[in-house]
């Protein structure tokens, strides 16, 4: 295998641009960034400080872009990155830090830490200090097409069940359709409701849509792990599908990082616009909502909260789209203190669910949801990010707590007011 | 000068009504920012003052401070409030002269000590041990040795008492030092200016007079009431500066317009005086208003501040090496950022397509 620290560097001296060169300049070493961060505050521990994590991208745009820096390298007074260093950085870099952009969001000189984490993040991978589980989710996306090695039969397999289910045909690869409907393989495999529901919504809306054979996994491996080369090769795939097909517009479905591969990174990877509209499943619904083109009855009564996926929320905008659907459905809707786009991490999401060693610290970060959860005592959660539901799951499960959590697109789709030929009942 | 009976019936004799006694003494507590109601107390106090002994000793002066005090304003009512005071030693208006005026000062301090007000204008030469400036054979610094210990307050009128004034200017041939550089066991009250505006030293008496104490000082010892603002900061030519015009020479049309002196060298932003709004000769007007740029005479070493006629702001050669090293430090700046260009497009040459393989080592 060919990784290398030398690589490394270079690749850390490739991704320093000017956005980096100003944020290390300006930062004035507050501190603020800590409190944001959920695995330093349920943790205590000062690694976590998320400036702290970029310590070895600092060093190389020091010694290599800084005038001083690079007088004090040439005198051999400056300390060389090491592979035992960025080897310590491992767990700083990727087990503990989700990408939730929560430190970006409170830096008061408008430094946006976490896309460096992103950046660094490239250094690190292609030096060999990736962890292994996120290094395994990227090879069978790149391989077999999915980080949880999901293939196309599964997906028909899947589509067989649902339409057995609802009695609608699952569109594939139907061209000139208006939407391109995307999946996460967390979808595929646990959360078969999310495609029933979405069936049942396009048919109440009388869209056109579409899943597409070359390019139905909506998640992205290579933007977890950093690797833009191949997070370039896995949105292709969407790229073209979507091309090929010539739809108007693509839907990012319930996941929060897939939201940011597709719509934020996507075009800077491959270089150029979009020929189509990415939009997150929420804006979808809102869009039809607003429109008047679904309707539904009844309300949940019981007491619901909303979990904001970062990646959708804070980083992707979509603040009040999901507070629309949820007046639509809950009549007892209960917001968490800090809901919206300061909304606290799951403390799965970048890639850390993947990542086995992160498990323990991940669960004892998830103190901070637990606290946010007790503080309004919802009897059900809503979401709108498969990783998010598991990695909620998972921490409700392992603190005792009995707490329900569900997709707000397959809770829309409970209460849609369905005409007679399906042979689903209403919720 | 009647110096019997009291006050009042001084003034009264003088022509001067009750009335305009206490718009008097109200206009000064105003000017002292002292409360309204000290405008009365103050006027009580004159009224029935104990006349407490005052000693005036010139030093190395030019009696300008005297001709402003006692002369420009008279017959004003600054001039009378000298009659609520005994002013036993005062050369230039004694009558008294050689033997006869050292014996009433000798015995003027022996019978007051500890009570009497010493006010000195002019500098203290310190050089040859004193001997550039002697009174009856005594050098004047032996003299304030000996007489300001003595003294319950010492006020130094002028600039030259104050701060050494034009006697301390460069060279300083004498060795001229503030009256504060030689006391310094009790508050020196200075009232600078060349020569100080008389209302001031009224003002700081009157205060004494009333309250039995000096007025709050500033760090320059300084009475607030009357430094505490810069001559630029209650300047009616003020609004000119703000907008930007300024007169470039002294017969200009900006100068005709009365536009900003700052320009012409204008010391005002930087001196703290009460010129501007307590205004000279019986308010009429003060230097700025007669077309000539402050001098900063009451700020120290105002004669050493590099010409009256060169504008705060604009020294020019500083000005010519912070330009260098803004130009220096942008070629710094674009040396750094090609070399950086240069380095960061190396690396992107030298990228090499990642694949899973690089992932691992």
């Amino acid at each position: 295998m060919s990784a290398s620290l030398e690589k490394g560097v270079r690749v850390l001296k490739e991704v320093i641009d000017a956005p980096i060169a100003s944020y290390f300049s300006s930062c004035v070493h507050c501190g603020l960034c800590a409190e944001a961060c959920l695995f330093y505050t349920e943790t205590g521990d000062p690694k976590y400080t998320p400036i702290h994590k970029l310590e070895p991208l600092r060093r190389v745009y020091e010694q290599e872009y800084t005038l001083l820096g690079r007088v004090a390298k040439w005198l051999h007074l400056s300390k060389p990155i090491t592979d035992a260093e960025l080897a310590e950085w491992q767990e700083l870099v990727y087990n503990s830090c989700t990408l939730c952009g929560r430190c970006s969001l409170v830096c008061p000189v408008g430094n946006d830490i976490v896309y460096m984490v992103r950046k660094l993040r490239e250094g690190m991978a292609i030096s060999g200090h990736a962890p292994n589980g996120v290094i395994e989710a990227t090879r069978r996306t790149v391989e077999l097409g999915s980080p949880m090695g999901v293939k196309l039969h599964a997906v028909k397999a899947q589509m067989k069940h649902v339409e057995a289910e609802t009695g609608i045909p699952i569109p594939l690869d139907v061209e000139g359709a208006e939407y391109m409907v995307q999946l996460s393989s967390m979808e595929i495999i646990n959360f078969p409701e999310y495609l029933s529901a979405v069936a049942r919504i396009m048919k109440q809306a009388g869209k056109t849509w579409t899943l597409c054979s070359t390019g139905f996994e909506a998640t992205n491996a290579g933007i977890q792990i950093g690797v833009s080369d191949l997070a370039r090769v896995i949105v292709s795939r969407i790229v073209e599908g979507a091309e090929r097909l010539k739809v108007k517009c693509v839907i990012s479905p319930e996941c929060g990082h897939a939201y940011t591969a597709i719509r934020w990174e996507g075009p800077n990877l491959i270089g150029r616009p979009f020929t189509f509209q990415v939009k997150h499943i929420l804006e979808v619904l809102d869009e039809f909502r607003a429109q008047g083109l679904i309707k539904t009855e009844g309300m949940e009564t019981d007491r619901l909260s909303f979990h904001d996926p970062c990646q959708i929320t804070r980083r992707g905008g979509v603040i009040q789209q999901q507070r629309n659907l949820m007046q639509m459905v809950a009549a007892n809707f209960v917001e968490m203190p800090d809901a919206g786009k300061y909304n606290w991490c799951c403390g799965g999401g970048g890639g850390v669910s993947a990542n086995e060693e992160a498990d323990e610290l991940r669960l004892s970060a998830f103190k901070r949801k637990k606290a946010q959860l007790e503080a309004v005592k919802p009897d059900r959660l809503v979401t709108a990010c498969a990783v998010c539901r598991t990695t909620l799951e998972e921490g409700l499960e392992h603190y005792q707590m009995d707490l329900p959590v569900l997709g707000l697109t397959e809770l829309i789709a409970e209460h849609l007011v369905e005409s007679g030929d399906g042979d689903r009942k209403g919720a | 000068m009647n110096k019997h009976g009291n006050l009042l019936e001084n003034l009264a004799w003088q022509g001067i009504s009750r009335r305009s006694f206490l718009k008097y003494c109200a206009t000064l507590a105003s000017l002292m920012a002292l409360p309204p109601t000290a405008g009365r107390a103050m006027a009580e106090a004159l009224a029935r003052a104990p006349r407490p002994s005052v000693i005036w000793l010139p030093f190395q002066e030019c009696t300008g401070c005297t001709e402003s005090i006692t002369r420009s304003h008279s017959p004003s009512i600054e001039g009378l409030i000298f009659d609520s005071i005994s002013l036993d030693y005062q050369e230039t208006l004694m009558a008294a002269a050689g033997h006869q005026a050292e014996e009433v000062l000798h015995k003027v301090v022996a019978e007051n000590e500890g009570k009497f007000v010493l006010i000195i204008d002019g500098s203290v030469a310190t050089g040859l041990d004193g001997a550039y400036s002697c009174i009856a054979g005594r050098s004047n610094l032996d003299l304030l040795r000996e007489v300001g210990p003595k003294a319950a307050a010492i006020v130094a009128v002028g600039s030259c008492a104050a701060f050494g004034g034009i006697p301390k200017a460069k060279p300083n041939p004498t060795g001229a030092v503030a009256v504060s550089d030689i006391i310094r066991d009790k508050p020196v009250v200075n009232i600078p200016g060349c020569p100080p505006i008389p209302v001031v030293m009224t003002g700081v008496l009157a205060h004494f007079i009333t309250f039995g104490s000096l007025p709050e000082l500033d760090r320059l010892g300084r009475p607030r009431a009357f430094f505490g603002e810069t001559i630029h900061d209650r300047c009616y030519r003020r609004p000119f500066y703000d907008q930007g015009k300024f007169a470039k020479t002294f017969d200009d049309d900006g100068a005709r317009k009365g536009w900003c002196l700052f320009e012409l060298g204008c010391k005002g932003p930087v001196t703290y005086n009460a010129c501007a709004h307590v205004k000279w000769n019986d308010g009429t007007s003060f230097p700025i208003e007669s077309g000539h740029g402050c001098i900063g005479c009451s700020e120290p070493d105002f004669w050493d501040a590099g010409g009256f006629y060169k504008a705060l702001s604009m020294p020019a050669d500083p000005l010519k090496f912070v330009a260098g090293a803004a130009v220096a430090g942008a070629a710094v700046g674009v040396a750094v950022s090609i070399a950086n260009r240069a380095r960061k497009g190396a690396a992107k040459a030298a990228h090499e397509t990642a694949t899973l393989a690089d992932l691992e080592k």
